[in-house]
């Protein structure tokens, strides 16, 4: 069962988005806030973190650098959800070091398949 | 007169042989025809008949005097005792008869004949009439002691000897003519030499005297000049009149030049002492007869000339006189050449003085005053009445007088188009022109009817081959005209006049142009000041004064940076001010008030080069205080909205997503328990909150686009992989209304570097609105690479959403890509939609160097067409976002 670490600092995202992704058969864990992401990343084995952007204690772009400078995670991959596809946000994460990044509100299809396609033996 | 002929009837006696005749008749007829002069053919014929073979021992040639009828005595043989020159008087003597009839005449018997002069030979006398041309002009008288001497052979020897002489004496006489003639010419030559070489009055009328006192051989001679002012002679050349009288002036009637002055004829005074109207200036003199004639031009006096005899043997006769009138005209044009030669060099005087004044004039450069002065000096140095100046407007071509003097009214102002009246026919020919009687004169020109002018002259004014005016100049007097010597003088002006015009064209053009920057500078609002090499001020606008509140007097001479700046910004200030000597300078900085506040300004500093020579610096001042404290709340106000825009994204959209993923997954719930109706409700919520996010989405995106925070990125991507991202997305779109979509790819797409993200919105953008105006029809995608229409030549997509709908109006597609604006504000509540795709899409396409267009009918569907550079290599340099 692929594991997914959920960064999302708001509570119904959270709730609403790890309610959806376990339902599809996703073990998820929850950091509510950018340093426990990077903590809880370097910690467990997480298949690929959903990272959400805009984060308090350090945002989503700096802790996506961090897993991104740590041996351990250097290679995890990582999705960048951002609020909106503004022009520069998704260049902004993939220049962070992120794998790929989709935009909120989720469309679950859409999310899926990225989440699909980036994790091991499927892509 | 009836004498009657006789006949010799027998030979003279001692007559020689036939053939000694004959050879002394040959002898006879070789002398006469070998004589040189008059005087040798009279002694050749009495010396020839003097022979001993035709037996002829007295013999005498007698000329008849014209005046007194007298004859007298040529040449004569056998006659001792009488003397030369033996005059006979008119009416005496036998051989007068010839002389009246012009016919041999024979008196056999000389003592019977009353008349008979008796002489030494009282015989018989044969008288031949000399003839020169058929004019009898003297006698050859033939006498013998015998009386009864002579027979025809005698008048046919005798006749035939007169016919001879007769002829070489008319030869002698046109020979002596000739040669007097050429004696004459050469002393005129020789007197109009002096005159070509020495061109001085009184030397002239010396070497004039000179040449008639040799010629007239006589003792000496006076020559004067009339003074035509105080109407009196003034001698000025005397020769051997016993006393120098140069300077004695005389009256008109006193003395011989004096009375030849009055008459206007020549007079011969046999003895002027004895003569009654001898002047006392002279009494002293040694003179003894005197011819005197008077000097005149036409019938104008100039002077006179008087020549003595100081011998009392010699008199004046007709020949003198002759000689001497022959030859006063020549000195009257010597007295007037030298005159007009000394009012010639008065006027090149006068010239030069004029060249003076036009120079000066050209420092006067005032144009009016200028054209006043040339064109009176005209008027003086020509002796005109008037005259005018106009100069040549190059714009209008036409002439404008600016100058008039007395022409009878003022015509300054008058406008004279090109070949009207004088003037105007000078400027159109570009020569000089001399109108004999201006009102008779076809040219003349309507506004010139009423002036007071009899002839005119005109010439242009020219700069090379370049018109600037044109003069004019009248006589109103009829009794003057004008001539070659008044061309050749105006034609001196000409040039000076155009010089003028054209220096004080150039200055006033100059002025105005000065007069145009002073106010320009005065008037600008932008501070100015011009600095010297050392920096100090030397002059400064109103605007310096109004930003810095130093007044002119108090700035100018001053250092310019010890005035207006602090000791902070000294440095910088200097800095700026040697470099602006060099070359321009810009920036930004604080300067200080009189009063001490600071200023913010922009400065701009630049070398001042006047005729490549660099002669100081200008410096420019811009208060921005203002400007930088509106940017400041400019950027603060932009700063506020950015700060909203973003918060307002936020904040919105948190609950917005809570409200759509919520929805979502409660429908996959409800889904899943088998509450259909349930999941119906929950996809309007669903549907609701996207369409809402849309409306956000879009307003956030307007919103940056215009506050220029919209930014590009630019990449490669594939267009067909896009192409197939776009159709995917929406499907779902398409499937609502039932519509077909048709992808048609027009040849091979290849790659584009563009921004992605946007070209996709847009896209879907189209696609969407196709979508939403079309029911059951047909949705077409066309893209193609469009090689050569690029304005630049850059490679151009070209992508087009063509749909089968409801279609538009003119109307309606003219406010389609403005914000909030459907085609019809009842289509929002038909259709949905904000309204604002449209206006993105067009701010997109601008961004990115591109262009859309709507194709559309009413009814028949619409096709918008967005045209791209297939390479996008930076962002397109007019896009909002760009700074």
């Amino acid at each position: 069962m692929p594991k997914i670490l959920l960064v999302e600092d708001n509570e119904m995202n959270r709730d609403m988005l790890s309610r959806r992704l376990a339902r599809k058969g996703y073990e998820v864990a929850i950091a509510i806030d950018g340093r426990e992401g990077v903590e809880k990343a370097r910690d467990g084995a997480y298949d690929l973190v959903l990272m959400d952007m805009s984060l308090p204690e350090i945002d989503g772009w700096e802790a996506t650098r961090q897993l991104r400078a740590a041996p351990e995670t250097s290679a995890l991959p990582i999705i960048a959800l951002t609020a909106h596809a503004m022009s520069g946000d998704r260049e902004r994460a993939l220049e962070a070091g992120c794998n790929d990044y989709d935009t909120k509100p989720i469309e679950l299809d859409r999310l899926l398949a990225k989440i699909q396609a980036l994790l091991p033996g499927v892509a | 007169m009836t004498r009657t002929q006789h006949t010799a009837e027998r030979l003279i006696p001692g007559r020689g042989s036939l053939a000694r005749r004959q050879a002394a008749l040959l002898r006879l007829s070789t002398g006469i025809a070998a004589a040189h002069d008059e005087t040798a053919v009279y002694r050749s014929v009495v010396t020839g008949l003097h022979d001993e073979a035709l037996g002829y021992n007295f013999l005498g040639v007698f000329l008849l005097d014209e005046e007194d009828g007298d004859r007298v005595l040529q040449a004569s043989v056998g006659w001792p005792g009488v003397p030369d020159a033996w005059r006979v008087p008119h009416g005496r003597g036998v051989s007068e008869r010839a002389i009246e009839d012009g016919k041999l005449h024979y008196t056999p018997d000389v003592t019977r004949d009353a008349e008979y002069l008796p002489s030494l030979n009282s015989g018989s006398e044969v008288d031949v009439p000399l003839q020169v041309d058929g004019r009898t002009i003297g006698v050859l008288v033939v006498e013998s002691s015998e009386p009864n001497a002579f027979g025809e052979d005698d008048f046919e020897i005798l006749t035939a000897a007169a016919h001879q002489a007769g002829i070489a004496v008319g030869r002698a006489r046109l020979l002596e003519a000739e040669r007097r003639r050429a004696d004459e010419h050469k002393a005129l030559l020789d007197t109009m030499q002096d005159l070509v070489g020495e061109l001085q009055l009184s030397r002239v009328l010396h070497a004039v005297l000179e040449r008639a006192v040799s010629l007239l051989g006589v003792t000496g001679g006076e020559v004067a000049i009339f003074d035509e002012e105080r109407q009196e002679l003034v001698v000025v050349a005397s020769e051997h009149i016993g006393k120098d009288s140069t300077g004695t002036r005389i009256r008109l009637g006193e003395g011989a030049m004096g009375a030849v002055a009055q008459t206007l004829e020549p007079l011969i005074i046999p003895s002027y002492h004895e003569w009654l109207g001898q002047s006392a200036q002279y009494a002293d003199v040694m003179v003894h007869s005197v011819m005197a004639a008077p000097l005149t031009i036409g019938r104008r006096l100039v002077g006179a000339i008087a020549t003595v005899h100081a011998d009392p043997q010699r008199v004046f006769g007709r020949e003198d006189l002759r000689l001497l009138n022959s030859f006063t005209p020549q000195a009257a044009i010597a007295i007037e050449n030298a005159r007009l030669f000394t009012a010639e060099r008065q006027r090149a005087e006068e010239q030069k003085a004029l060249l003076d004044t036009m120079r000066d004039l050209a420092g006067e450069l005032e144009l009016s005053r200028v054209l006043q002065a040339v064109l009176e000096r005209a008027v003086t140095l020509l002796g005109v009445t008037g005259g005018e100046v106009a100069i040549f407007d190059e714009e209008r071509k036409a002439l404008a007088v600016v100058a008039s003097a007395n022409i009878g009214k003022d015509s300054t102002g008058t406008r004279i188009a090109l070949g009207e009246g004088a003037m105007g026919a000078v400027a159109q020919s570009l020569e000089p022109l001399i109108i004999p009687s201006y009102h008779e004169w076809l040219g003349q020109s309507a506004q010139y009817a009423d002036v007071m002018v009899h002839s005119v002259m005109a010439a242009p004014l020219m700069i090379g081959r370049r018109l600037v005016g044109a003069i004019a100049t009248v006589h109103s007097d009829p009794a003057r005209v004008f001539g070659p010597e008044d061309l050749r003088l105006l034609n001196l002006f000409a040039p000076q006049a155009a010089i003028a015009i054209e220096n004080a064209r150039l200055y006033a053009a100059a002025q105005q142009q000065r007069e145009y920057f002073e106010t320009l500078v005065s008037n600008n609002p932008v501070a100015i000041v011009t600095l010297d090499h050392d920096h100090n001020i030397v002059s400064c606008n109103p605007a310096f004064e109004r930003l810095f509140g130093y007044g002119r007097p108090e700035a100018v001479g001053r250092q310019l940076d010890s005035l207006i700046t602090t000791e902070a910004t000294r440095t910088e200030a200097v800095a700026y001010t040697r470099e602006a000597l060099d070359h321009p300078v810009h920036g930004i900085g604080r300067r200080r008030r009189k009063d001490g506040t600071p200023v913010d300004v922009e400065v701009l500093g630049v070398p001042v080069i006047v005729d490549g020579q660099r002669v100081g610096l200008m410096g420019l001042y811009h208060d921005i205080t203002e400007l930088l404290a509106a940017r400041r709340d400019a950027e603060a106000a932009n700063s506020a909205k950015s700060q909203f825009l973003a918060s307002m994204s936020h904040e919105l959209r948190t609950p917005l997503n809570a409200i759509i993923g919520y929805s979502e997954m409660v429908q996959e719930e409800v889904e899943e328990m088998g509450e259909p109706a349930l999941a119906a409700d929950l996809q309007k919520i669903h549907t609701a909150g996207r369409h809402l996010l849309s409306l956000i989405n879009n307003i956030l995106d307007l919103s940056k686009i215009e506050a220029g925070k919209m930014d590009l990125f630019v990449e490669r991507f594939d267009v067909g992989e896009m192409l197939e991202q776009v159709t995917t997305t929406a499907r779902p779109l398409v499937d609502r209304n039932a519509n077909a979509l048709v992808i048609a790819r027009d040849g091979e797409l290849g790659v584009m570097w563009s921004d992605l993200t946007k070209l996709r919105q847009m896209l879907l953008n189209l696609l969407s609105n196709a979508c939403k105006f079309t029911e059951r029809g047909t949705i077409t995608l066309r893209a193609e690479r469009a090689r050569t229409n690029g304005g630049d030549g850059r490679e151009m997509m070209v992508f087009a959403v063509s749909d089968t709908g409801i279609g538009m109006t003119p109307e309606q597609m003219d406010r389609l890509f403005e914000a909030f604006s459907q085609a019809d504000a009842s289509t929002t509540s038909k259709y949905g939609g904000t309204g604002l795709g449209l206006a993105i899409t067009k701010q997109f396409c601008h961004m990115m160097g591109g262009e859309v267009q709507v194709e559309s009918a009413q009814g028949r569907g619409s096709t918008f067409t967005v045209r791209l550079p297939a390479r996008l290599d930076q962002p397109a340099a007019d896009a909002p976002g760009t700074d």
